[in-house]
This record gives structure tokens, C-alpha cells and sequence, in this order.
């Protein structure tokens, strides 16, 4: 719950942009409001180009013909009060998209220190990272990469010190109380503990319309046999 | 049945790539918006043939290309000036001009600046991905959204029997290329949580265009601002969002920029301002200006009217072709 002391914020960073920050936690309970103010933004304002929310903010694109900074600060401020009125929005329970892993040292490399480092074995742990459904509660970094929230704390893991030159695709990873799947090989510091068959991951247009902010992702565990027919 | 081309491609030369007013559609996905680098260059390129604003073009870079026509058309050249050649005769930039079939355009390299525009009638056919053309050739996109041209590829355009007078771009309109590039900033984002030096230097110090700039990130060599945040979560970006890295780096992201990042930001150059800074070439001297965010507003209120263009989410689009 929010309280009367906790407004949000809004500012300018371009000319015909405004960038809205919420009072609330990053994580699948601030999407939420931060959707619902998404929303309510897009009926209240006029010649909107572009809104992009992640985490606990919206940013908001309009035209610069019709741009006028006091006008939407006032529409903003307003918005942003109404959803935060009220207890946070149940994350939308639509169809979630299941992605099969394999938790496998070879393909995780962080799998055993991770568990270790949450004093659990690495069926445990595992259990819990597939155990429950995820928010996406933003995209970004690479198209389709989307950041999934709130992993059980019992598992959140700090970043790597240093990042690795070179995730593979479809990896697996988990930083603090996010986790996420790499989809594409890339440079990345998130602790390794499973990989998606990367087959999954080829389609970049529908990765892109499937992992947007709000969407629902689960993991479901699967073992190397099933991995490896899924990668031919 | 596939229509006969218009042109063959006889060099790509270093990079070319067809290019529009890049995607506003998948941006919330994390699609990066892409589009021409000096998107001033690529509307008059499309202007002086009456094309819609957002028409396809192709982006040169460097200049080192040749194409044969295949077609009695007419074609306009833009930015970069790369003595352009039609079988061996001057053709001038920023104007159009008239190809007979079986002629050769031959662009040299640019003695200054980076990248011309190619437009033709109608403009390029081109597959279009969220509602745009233009090409991203970002690693993690392999091919998705198009590819670099290849020596052999063949060419289309929409209109290739479209006469029109053979136009050109008033010299005082043509922008000059620019040694020193004054890039005006929105201060926004993290701004104030850098230190109150750094923040001075950044309006004081001289930077140089690095090397290593690409279509993703202008790079800046200058002082290292290092007093600014670590740990952000990522925030969305706007067009010309300057971020410094972990080791001090400044970047001013360009077309094929990230739409989220979570470095320290110093807030957000002109967007108008990236078409010069897309045509220096590395070493140029580059200096920040204080923004005034209204007199930014306008001048894009100006640029769209004035080219006729209208954005939507859909792409970006024209109200009527002119011809």
C-alpha cells in the first residue's frame, strides 16, 4: 500500500517526452500499477506516439505539435494518483507463455554455487525457480530479452562481479530477485543456472509481440535427453 | 510473377542499407527504433522526388558504391557528397537526376562526412517489419530485419516511370558538414545525481568523436565522468539519450539505440542535432550547448510540418505524395 506522502514523479527528459515515476516497488506489483497507468494515460491523452513502461515507471511520447508540458504534467500527476489509489492491481492472470529448461551444470554454470549459495540443494532450488509464474516487468537490453519478476527470495542471487564475454542463447539467469532468459549470444553478468533449447528463441518477431511488459512466463524443468531433441 | 528490376547492385561498398524513418511499433517490446542516420538528408532525398517522407531509401556509407540501372528513372543523392558519378560524369549531390537503362552511378568515399542518401520513385521496395523498412543489423537480429546490401542484390522501386522535374536543394539549404558539431542538451534523468564538477565539465570540456561509433552509439572521448550512480534499474530511452558507462565513457545513442538502459544518464541532445553528429566523421571536435526544451519542441514542430511528416504507431507515414 502506498501512502498519501508518496506522490510520483514527473519529468522531461525530451521535448515532447515526460517520463512518470511511481512510488512503488520494482517488481511485479508495481507493473501492474504502472500497466494501469499505461493505460489510463492512452484514454486521457491525446496524440500519444509511444508509451514504454519497465519496472516502476512510464515513459510517454506525444507530438511535438500538441506537446504542452504543463497540460501533461497536470493529465500525468493526475493519472498517476488515480492508480495508486486503491490496493495494487492483481498481475493480469492471461495465458502464460511456459518455457521449457534444463538446470544442468553444463548448460547452468552457476547451477551448483547458486543452490549452494542459497543453502539448498539443486533440486530445491530449481524447485522454486519453477515454481511459480513470472511478470515480465520490463524489455529491453536486447529485443525479446525481458525481465522476469519476483523470484522466491530464498533464490535471488547477486550479478556476477564481472560479466562473461559470451552467454549463450537461450541461457538462463537470475540477478537479485530477477531471472531471465538470454536470446541471443551476448555479453551478460546474470548468474547462469539452466538454458531454454534456443530453437525456442529463433523467432524474433514472435518473441517480441509474446515478452512485453505485464505478459506471464513459467519455467517448467525438463532433463538433457528432451533438451538436446529439442535443439536438433 | 516478381516484376523485372530497376537496378542491380554492382558494390555495396563498406555498408549499405536501405533505411526509412525507422519503427515506433515493437519499441515497447524493445525494438530499437533504427531509421537513416541523418534523417534530414534522407527527407530531401525523398522530397526532391516528391516520395513520401518515410519512403525507402538506401543509406551509403562511406560512399564506395555503384549501382547499374536497369530502368529509365530518375533518382536523387543526398548528404555525404561522394563525387558522384553516372558513367563517368559529375552528377552533384542534393539534387535529382535523370539514369538511362544499362548506366552506371558510381559513388566515390566521401571526403567528408558519413553517409548519402539514394532515393528513387516511389521509393524502394523493401520488406517491412512492425511498419518500417529500415534495416537493423544489431548481432542479436541476424537477417530479421534485413541485411547489409550484397554485391549482385536487385533493386525495385515503386514508381520507376514517375517523371519529375529534375529538382535540387537550394545551397543555403544544404547543411555543411561541420567540423565541430554543438549538440544541445535536455539535462533529465540522472543529471543531477552527478557531481556538480562534472557537471560543469560537461558544458566546458571539448570531446572527440571516437572510432568505435557505430549506428547504435556515437562515442565521446573526453573526461571521464565517473561521480554519477551505479546500480539503476533500467529507464526507458528517448531519442539522443546521452548515458556514461562504468568506466566514465560517454555515448550519445543514435538510430539502432537500446529502448531501456540502467548506466547513469546525462539526459537527452536535440534529436534534430543527431544528423549532424550521424555525418562527422571520427575525430570531430564536438561540443554540449545547454538545450532550452521549448525552442527544441518548435523546431521539431517546424521540421515535421515542413517535410509533411506524420508519425504514428503504426510508422511513420505522410499526409499526401507530392509529384
Amino acid at each position: 500500500m502506498t501512502t498519501g506522502s508518496e506522490v510520483a514523479t514527473v519529468a522531461f527528459p525530451g521535448p515532447a517526452s515526460a517520463l512518470v515515476t511511481l512510488p512503488v516497488a520494482a517488481d511485479r506489483h508495481g507493473i501492474a500499477r504502472v500497466l494501469t497507468l499505461e493505460r489510463l494515460v492512452r484514454d486521457s491523452m491525446v496524440d500519444v506516439r509511444a508509451t514504454i513502461p519497465a519496472f516502476n515507471r512510464l515513459l510517454v511520447e506525444g507530438s511535438p505539435a500538441t506537446w504542452e508540458p504543463d497540460e501533461v504534467e497536470k493529465t500525468l500527476r493526475a493519472a498517476a494518483a488515480a492508480c495508486l489509489r486503491g490496493k495494487p492491481p492483481v498481475p493480469a492472470e492471461g495465458d502464460s507463455v511456459v518455457l521449457p529448461v534444463c538446470y544442468d551444470r553444463e548448460l547452468g554454470p552457476d547451477l551448483e554455487s547458486w543452490a549452494a549459495g542459497a543453502g539448498l540443494s539443486v533440486e530445491e532450488a530449481v524447485g522454486l525457480h519453477c515454481g511459480r509464474t513470472y511478470t515480465v516487468l520490463a524489455t529491453g537490453f536486447a529485443p525479446g530479452f525481458a525481465y522476469l519478476g519476483d523470484v522466491d527470495e530464498r533464490i535471488a542471487a547477486p550479478r556476477r562481479p564481472s560479466p562473461r564475454r559470451r552467454v549463450a542463447a537461450g541461457s538462463v539467469g537470475i540477478a537479485d530477485r530477477r531471472t531471465g532468459v538470454y536470446p541471443a549470444d551476448s555479453p551478460g553478468g546474470w548468474q547462469l543456472i539452466g538454458r531454454v533449447p534456443s530453437a525456442l528463441f529463433a523467432d524474433a518477431a514472435e518473441r517480441t509481440a509474446r515478452f512485453t511488459p505485464g505478459a506471464r512466463v513459467a519455467f517448467r524443468q525438463i532433463g538433457p535427453k528432451e533438451f538436446a531433441a529439442a535443439c536438433r | 510473377m516478381p516484376v523485372k528490376p530497376h537496378g542491380v547492385v554492382d558494390n555495396p561498398g563498406p555498408l549499405c542499407t536501405v533505411q526509412d524513418l525507422g519503427r515506433q511499433r515493437g519499441r515497447r517490446a524493445g525494438l530499437t527504433p533504427g531509421g537513416a542516420m541523418d534523417q534530414r538528408a534522407c527527407l530531401w532525398a525523398n522530397r526532391m522526388l516528391g516520395n513520401d517522407p518515410a519512403a525507402p531509401v538506401l543509406e551509403i556509407t562511406l560512399g564506395g558504391f555503384a549501382l547499374r540501372f536497369l530502368a529509365e528513372t530518375v533518382f536523387a543523392l543526398a548528404g555525404a557528397d561522394c563525387a558522384a558519378k553516372l558513367d563517368g560524369r559529375e552528377t552533384g549531390s542534393w539534387r535529382a537526376i535523370r539514369a538511362r537503362p544499362g548506366q552506371l552511378l558510381r559513388l566515390g568515399y566521401s571526403s567528408s562526412g558519413m553517409r548519402a542518401y539514394l532515393a528513387l520513385p516511389g521509393g524502394l521496395e523493401a520488406p517491412r517489419a512492425f511498419g518500417s523498412a529500415s534495416a537493423v543489423l544489431r548481432d542479436e537480429l541476424p537477417g530479421w530485419l534485413g541485411n547489409a546490401l550484397r554485391p549482385g542484390e536487385e533493386l525495385r522501386w515503386r514508381d520507376p516511370d514517375r517523371r519529375t522535374r529534375l529538382r535540387q536543394v537550394p545551397a543555403s539549404l544544404v547543411p555543411p558538414v561541420a567540423k565541430l558539431v554543438a549538440l544541445p542538451l535536455i539535462t533529465a534523468f540522472e543529471w543531477l545525481d552527478f557531481s556538480a564538477v562534472d557537471r560543469e565539465r560537461v558544458f566546458q570540456a571539448e570531446w572527440t568523436l571516437d572510432a568505435a561509433s557505430d549506428r547504435i552509439a556515437s562515442r565521446l572521448a573526453g573526461p571521464a565522468l565517473t561521480s554519477g550512480p551505479r546500480e539503476l534499474d533500467s529507464v526507458p530511452f528517448v531519442d539522443g539519450t546521452v548515458q556514461v558507462t562504468g568506466d566514465g565513457t560517454t555515448l550519445v545513442f543514435m538510430r539502432d539505440r537500446p529502448t531501456i538502459g540502467g548506466y547513469p544518464k546525462l539526459g537527452s541532445v536535440d534529436p534534430l542535432a543527431l544528423d549532424a553528429l550521424a555525418q562527422a566523421r571520427p575525430g570531430a571536435r564536438i561540443r554540449f550547448t545547454r538545450a532550452d526544451p521549448e525552442r527544441v519542441r518548435r523546431a521539431l514542430v517546424q521540421r515535421e510540418s515542413f517535410f509533411g511528416i506524420r508519425r504514428t504507431e503504426s510508422g511513420a507515414g505522410a499526409g499526401s505524395s507530392r509529384s
